[in-house]
């Protein structure tokens, strides 16, 4: 028990989710990435918590200023477990605490990821970009819409972590597994429709035999249409697999091969 | 045309805005697509915006994700493009792929400086803490924006402000002797969404989904090839006869990612009803399994 006695209200949960929002990350920096941003969350809180034992606040601002980096979509529930636990026990629960966030941390980055780093932002991304290339700037207001409900959903994880404590992970794993899953699933299923859609390229090549001229493109429409695309992709999906190989450096080899086959007419934007 | 000074200057604060709101509350602001959006309202063309902003985001859709390092900046190099496109009239595929890419790329090392300027304030903190000095640990934190804000706005800045002169006369060059290069940077702007698509595919995990794979892409390219077809033929009928009037719309992505949702819908039903069943015989190889399906993810967040 710490010596305030000193309880988290529904104040208490807007101002960190008022700085989770709009402030978390700012700070972030190579040596230890999320850390100061995790302090400065919870700052006021943990003064409220501890009172006047600065002795235990200062060494809970140690502990959260260690080496720390998760989804910023799930940070907060983690932030909800630790609160509920340094009320509970004060510095003494700092240890529990320390392991929980390193234990946490990792797992929520992987579903935190796969899920709003990387699947929304495909799904709505694409969208967004495939009514803007034909100058329609509704698939990016929708986009931002989405994101508002992504917000809400930031906003209502910490009191439910909070009053969940430390069994709530056990508790939502198989769930968010399953989500994870399904969500893996649609994202693969759209990056083989995006790749129907969005890459218009095609073969310019054309055979002269005699007075007879072959189109090689339409032979390959005969076989499967996009037919082109799909191999473009697998090929620079083998690409990646190299060893050294960046996103950066496959934009720039893809940007001058294009360039060359390009040049002596081998394909085509169509 | 050009570029005016208000122009300049709200690209510039866009710019700095932009990464901010990546960081915190991801509003899609950070998104090359808006960065398009809003590049081409302050450059009045939203159009050519959009469709710079669109070829980007499809060209980095799953870079956010990949190896864990800075990420090539689309949203600064879409601003730019955006910027000279309309600005300077610049085609617009050729702005893609001989601005906005390399932009993109070079701005990862500003990227990095940002990051690396943080960690100055991390120990001014660290002092802060020692002294319990929460106001100063409080506003020393605040001041991390600014590394941020500057990473971008900075070059895009000097870039407007100084780039028009050579960006015009790299245009007019391109356009007369090297009218190949032109066309070739089109076609390259046309192909670099494959590069997004390929990064996703890395990062998730196909083999295990690999027969939705071949559905999206089967359904979508059948679906694409009918509807476009479709379109020619009322679009020749139109020529032809006046009361034919019908006006035909193109293949529905929503449509398409509905199918899909549909699908993982039934997946998630399968592996809840999954889950039940090992519960009851202790879920630990369940866990596990969680962590393997993403071991590949190294921590990248931003």
């Amino acid at each position: 028990m710490t010596n305030s006695n000193y309880k988290l209200t529904k104040k208490d949960f807007n101002q960190i989710n008022r700085r989770s929002l709009f402030l978390f990350q700012l700070g972030w920096n190579y040596e230890r990435m999320q850390n100061t941003s995790y302090l400065y969350l919870i700052l006021p809180q943990l003064q409220k918590i501890y009172g006047d034992d600065k002795e235990g606040l200062k060494k809970s601002m140690k502990t959260e200023t260690q080496f720390f980096n998760t989804s910023n979509f799930f940070n907060t529930i983690i932030t909800g477990t630790d609160l509920a636990i340094q009320e509970k026990e004060g510095a003494k629960g700092l240890e529990t605490v320390a392991g929980l966030k390193v234990g946490l941390m990792g797992s929520f980055a992987a579903i935190g990821d796969s899920i709003f780093a990387a699947l929304l932002p495909a799904i709505f991304g694409a969208i967004a970009a495939n009514m803007a290339t034909v100058g329609n700037p509704t698939g990016v207001l929708l986009w931002v819409a989405v994101n508002i409900g992504v917000m809400y959903f930031r906003w209502s994880q910490l009191g439910f972590a909070y009053k969940e404590g430390a069994n709530l992970v056990t508790r939502m794993q198989s769930k968010l597994s399953a989500l994870t899953d399904a969500a893996t699933l649609l994202g693969v299923f759209m990056v083989g429709a995006l790749v129907a859609t969005m890459i218009n390229i095609k073969i310019g090549t054309v055979f002269h035999l005699g007075d007879l001229s072959v189109v090689l493109q339409d032979k390959l429409d005969m076989i499967l249409p996009k037919l082109v695309p799909a191999c473009i992709v697998g090929l620079i999906y083998w690409m990646l697999g190299k060893k050294n190989m960046t996103a950066t450096r496959a934009i720039f080899i893809v940007l001058f091969v294009s360039i060359a086959l390009s040049a002596v007419g081998f394909i085509v934007k169509g | 045309m050009g570029i005016e000074w208000w122009q300049i200057l709200l690209l510039t604060l866009y710019a700095g805005y932009q990464i901010c709101d990546e960081l915190t509350i991801n509003s899609s602001a950070g998104s090359a697509v808006f960065a398009g959006f809003i590049s081409g309202i302050i450059m009045g063309d939203m159009k050519t915006g959009l469709m710079i902003g669109g070829a980007m985001q499809l060209t980095v859709l799953g870079v956010g994700t990949f190896g864990g390092s800075s990420r090539i900046d689309a949203n600064s190099g879409t601003v730019l493009a955006t910027a000279f496109s309309v600005g300077l009239g610049m085609n617009q595929s050729q702005a893609i792929s001989a601005i906005a890419v390399p932009v993109a790329a070079l701005l990862i090392q500003t990227d990095i400086l940002a990051r690396f300027a943080n960690t100055f304030f991390a120990h001014r903190i660290d002092r802060f803490i020692e002294t319990e000095n929460y106001k100063a640990i409080e506003r020393n934190y605040l001041y991390g924006a600014i590394p941020w804000a500057l990473s971008r706005a900075l070059p895009v800045f000097l870039a407007l402000t100084f780039g028009g002169g050579l960006v015009n006369t790299v245009v007019s060059y391109m356009n007369s002797q090297l009218s190949w290069l032109a066309t070739g940077l089109e076609t390259a702007g046309a192909v670099l969404p494959a590069v997004g698509f390929a990064i996703l595919l890395r990062y998730l995990p196909v083999k295990k989904h690999f027969p939705y794979l071949i559905i999206g892409f089967i359904v979508t390219a059948l679906f694409a090839t009918i509807y476009g077809d479709v379109s020619a033929v009322g679009t020749a009928v139109t020529g032809l006869s006046k009361g034919f009037a019908h006006n035909f719309a193109g293949l529905p992505m929503l449509g398409i990612a509905l199918i899909g949702f549909g699908f993982a819908a039934i997946e998630y039903k399968h592996s809840m009803e999954k889950h039940e069943v090992v519960a009851e015989h202790g879920s630990a190889e369940q866990q596990e399994t969680v962590i393997d399906a993403k071991g590949e993810i190294e921590d990248d967040e931003l």
